[in-house]
């Protein structure tokens, strides 16, 4: 019964009772608040794991798209990469970081930030320019999908963290928390239990020991009685009245006799 | 844990075969920095491995990039490196390339998402 | 006169090329081509025609731009079979057809020494055409100033260099400026030459050469629109000849758009309707600058062509390279649609024959 499982290290007391109990229910409260949280990220990252997918098959389109539109620049004007490659200095195509709020996950949505660059202005100038151009424009547009792409991506990585980490938690609290404040509140009560046994026998003792001096006192009082009234010389009424206390002292002393009787009654009460 | 430093991600980065670098930098994600530091490498038949995954780590871990693109066929020579890779920051996308068109199925975020759901 | 000792000289070598002509690809060769559904496809037809198997030993992942170099180093093979059997002023004609391959090669240098990279390895990305045996020496320069002195002492190129442009200016001006700035020096000079050689291949050059000139003009004005490049510098950019020189020169020096560029082109016939929308190529006409390139090179091609009708000229060198070029375009078009699956771009080429 108490023995089994883990329980805290606790003094079984009313008092500590109240409070696991009350802890009891916090976890419970806990527990469905977080399979709650957990369900609602879940959707989500279903759903987002959807645009992933969906996303990155667009992507293979786009970036096909993307690398053709090069190859007409390298058909009007020949091959411009190392040029390109050199002549690369300051970004003009950043991201920006925003925030998103998801059951109180932070996270994080890329946001193209394009400034007016003029650094390919002149490549083709000659010829193809307008190739050069029109590929700059059609890579934009895929560098954007792309960018979509890293947020989702970034969304689902953070989200699977999360999602593990809230699982845990549930877990925990599912398989360890609350079986050990279980275990810690029967552990209590039936301490308290046993105490209550204790303090009754105890009680039942002192109230047989007090009515066994009682009597002994009472006989003696009642001899004392005799006596006097053997003195006096009537002794009728006292030997009835001796009888009766004779007999209730017998009753008295078979319920002591059988604390296993009175622990089998109270069963009920040790085991709920 | 990456709430703050992800403000001040705003790089693109990006490991690739010549077009698609070339067509990268075109869309204006180039950048050289104070210390002639690019964040673009060019991959082509000679680069050895060794020199990837340099460039991979490089990229990894500086902290002004927020998104590296690699070429899929660049990212299955370092396949090892590329799935140990698991931060958030900066977000590691696969992209297609001219010559080797997209296969989900050597992805390793996608990889990821078809254990989860095979699970 | 001319045609009465042409063949002295060049005869052997004129036959060569028109014997080269012929094996350009025909219309029910590209038809072929257009048929492949892989590059392998592509192969094995480009097998059959006068390319032979010139891509037996690649590969199997084939990539475009092997086909490419190979189709190229085909040409330059032939081009310097000509080239050794030449007299002058045969063999100068065309060094001059070099020149343009060696400016592009020259800049290409020059943007690798600015960023200050190994331009060791830049050599192997020159054009194969514009090579000479002593662009090696230009990499040894460090810096912008010894590679100034250098391509002026070592470079057929130092005459445009030195009227053109200081060491200071390699350093200041933007790459393409620089470029643009020696080819119309180029131009000018070929053009030159191409008058001191009179007869046909003066007419036949003169033709061709204008064409380029206004190609090259027309092309700066378009695509100098919303750039930071000065009205004036434009200017300096346009080659002085050609047949909008000068008062399309001037009027396209100071268009602000499209519609003003399209009108200063009015004045030549031929030209008015590469802006024309209706006539659209398959482009769908949104927007008329984008499908000029493509009428460029169709009337290149054209005038191309025309240069082989006329006999003891010159002008068929000039126009069989500028042909094949256009050749080995059309084939990277094609393998690109294949490579790529884009296949309903691929009747974009330019037919020749």
């Amino acid at each position: 019964m108490s023995g089994t499982g883990s329980r805290e290290n606790i003094f079984p007391t009313r008092m500590a009772l109240t409070n696991t109990k009350l802890r009891l229910k916090g976890a419970q409260t806990g527990h469905s608040l977080l399979a709650k949280k957990r369900d609602a990220l879940t959707t989500r990252f279903r759903a987002i794991l959807r645009k992933v997918d969906e996303a990155k098959r667009k992507m293979g389109r786009v970036m096909q798209l993307a690398s053709f539109s090069l190859a007409e620049v390298t058909y009007a004007t020949g091959d411009i990469s190392y040029l390109v490659q050199e002549q690369a200095k300051a970004a003009t195509f950043r991201v920006k970081a925003k925030q998103e709020n998801v059951s109180g996950v932070v996270l994080p949505a890329f946001e193209v930030e394009r400034a007016q660059g003029s650094d390919f202005n002149l490549t083709g100038l000659g010829r193809g320019g307008q190739q050069v151009i029109k590929s700059k424009e059609v890579y934009a547009k895929a560098v954007e999908t792309l960018v979509e792409l890293a947020s989702l991506q970034t969304a689902f990585m953070i989200l699977d963290e999360v999602i593990r980490a809230t699982n845990r938690r549930v877990n925990a609290i599912e398989h360890v928390v609350i079986p050990r404040l279980d275990n810690t509140i029967k552990y209590i009560i039936s301490e308290l239990d046993e105490m209550d046994r204790e303090e009754f026998f105890r009680l039942k003792k002192v109230q047989g020991k007090k009515k066994r001096d009682n009597e002994a006192a009472e006989l003696k009082r009642k001899a004392e009685l005799a006596v006097a009234a053997e003195a006096a010389g009537s002794d009728e009424l006292p030997a009835t009245g001796e009888t009766a206390v004779l007999r209730n002292l017998v009753e008295d002393d078979s319920e002591l006799s059988g604390p296993g009787d009175l622990l089998s009654s109270k069963d009920e009460d040790v085991i709920f | 844990m990456a709430s703050q430093s992800f403000k001040d991600r705003n790089l693109l980065a990006v490991i690739g075969d010549e077009d698609t670098v070339t067509g990268l930098l075109l869309a204006g994600i180039g950048h050289i920095s104070e210390q002639q530091k690019k964040n673009f490498l060019v991959v082509d038949a000679k680069t050895q491995v060794p020199m990837i995954e340099a460039a991979f780590e490089e990229f990894t871990e500086r902290t002004d990039i927020a998104i590296l693109l690699i070429n899929q066929h660049i990212a299955e020579k370092i396949r090892p490196t590329v799935d140990k890779y698991q931060q958030a920051f900066p977000a590691l996308l696969e992209i297609p390339s001219k010559d080797h068109p997209y296969d989900p199925n050597k992805d390793s975020i996608l990889k990821r998402v078809q254990k989860l759901f095979g699970e | 006169m001319e045609a009465l000792f042409f063949n002295v000289d060049a005869g052997f070598l004129e036959g060569i090329v028109r014997g080269y002509k012929t094996g350009i690809l025909t219309q029910a060769q590209y038809a072929n081509l257009c048929q492949c559904e892989t590059l392998e496809d592509l192969r094995t037809q480009l097998s059959a025609t006068d390319y032979g198997n010139f891509l037996a030993n690649e590969p199997t992942p084939l990539s475009t731009s092997t086909i490419a170099d190979k189709a190229t180093q085909i040409l330059v093979d032939q081009f310097n079979y000509i080239k050794s059997s030449a007299v002058s002023p045969l063999s100068k004609f065309l060094d001059y057809i070099t020149y343009g391959y060696m400016i592009d090669n020259v800049v290409l240098l020059i943007t690798g020494t600015l960023h200050e990279r190994d331009t060791h390895e830049l050599l192997e990305r020159c054009h194969p055409l514009g090579w000479f045996d002593t662009m090696p020496a230009l990499c040894v320069a460090t810096n912008v100033e010894e590679l100034y002195q250098t391509v002026l002492v070592e470079t057929p190129l130092a005459p445009y260099f030195r009227e053109c442009l200081s060491a200071a200016d390699l350093d200041d001006l933007n790459i393409e400026i620089i470029r643009n700035t020696l080819y119309k020096a180029y131009l000018e000079d070929f053009h030159a030459f191409c008058q001191t050689l009179g007869g046909p291949t003066t007419d036949v050059m003169t033709r061709i050469l204008s064409f380029e000139a206004d190609r090259r003009t027309i092309n700066i004005a378009v695509n100098s629109l919303g750039t930071e490049l000065s009205k004036e510098q434009r200017a300096q950019l346009f080659p002085s000849i050609g047949r909008l020189f000068p008062e399309g020169n001037n009027q396209l020096a100071k268009a602000d758009d499209l519609d003003q560029i399209r009108a200063a082109c009015e004045g030549v016939v031929e030209y008015r309707s590469f802006f024309d929308t209706s006539a659209s190529s398959g482009q769908g006409g949104e927007d008329p600058a984008a499908g000029l390139e493509d009428r460029f090179f169709v009337t290149e091609v054209h005038l191309n062509k025309l240069a082989f009708l006329q006999q003891f000229q010159y002008g068929v060198f000039y126009a069989y390279m500028k042909l094949k070029e256009q050749e080995i375009r059309n084939i990277t078009w094609i393998a690109e649609c294949i490579a790529q699956e884009a296949r309903d771009r691929m009747q974009d080429f330019i037919p020749i024959f």
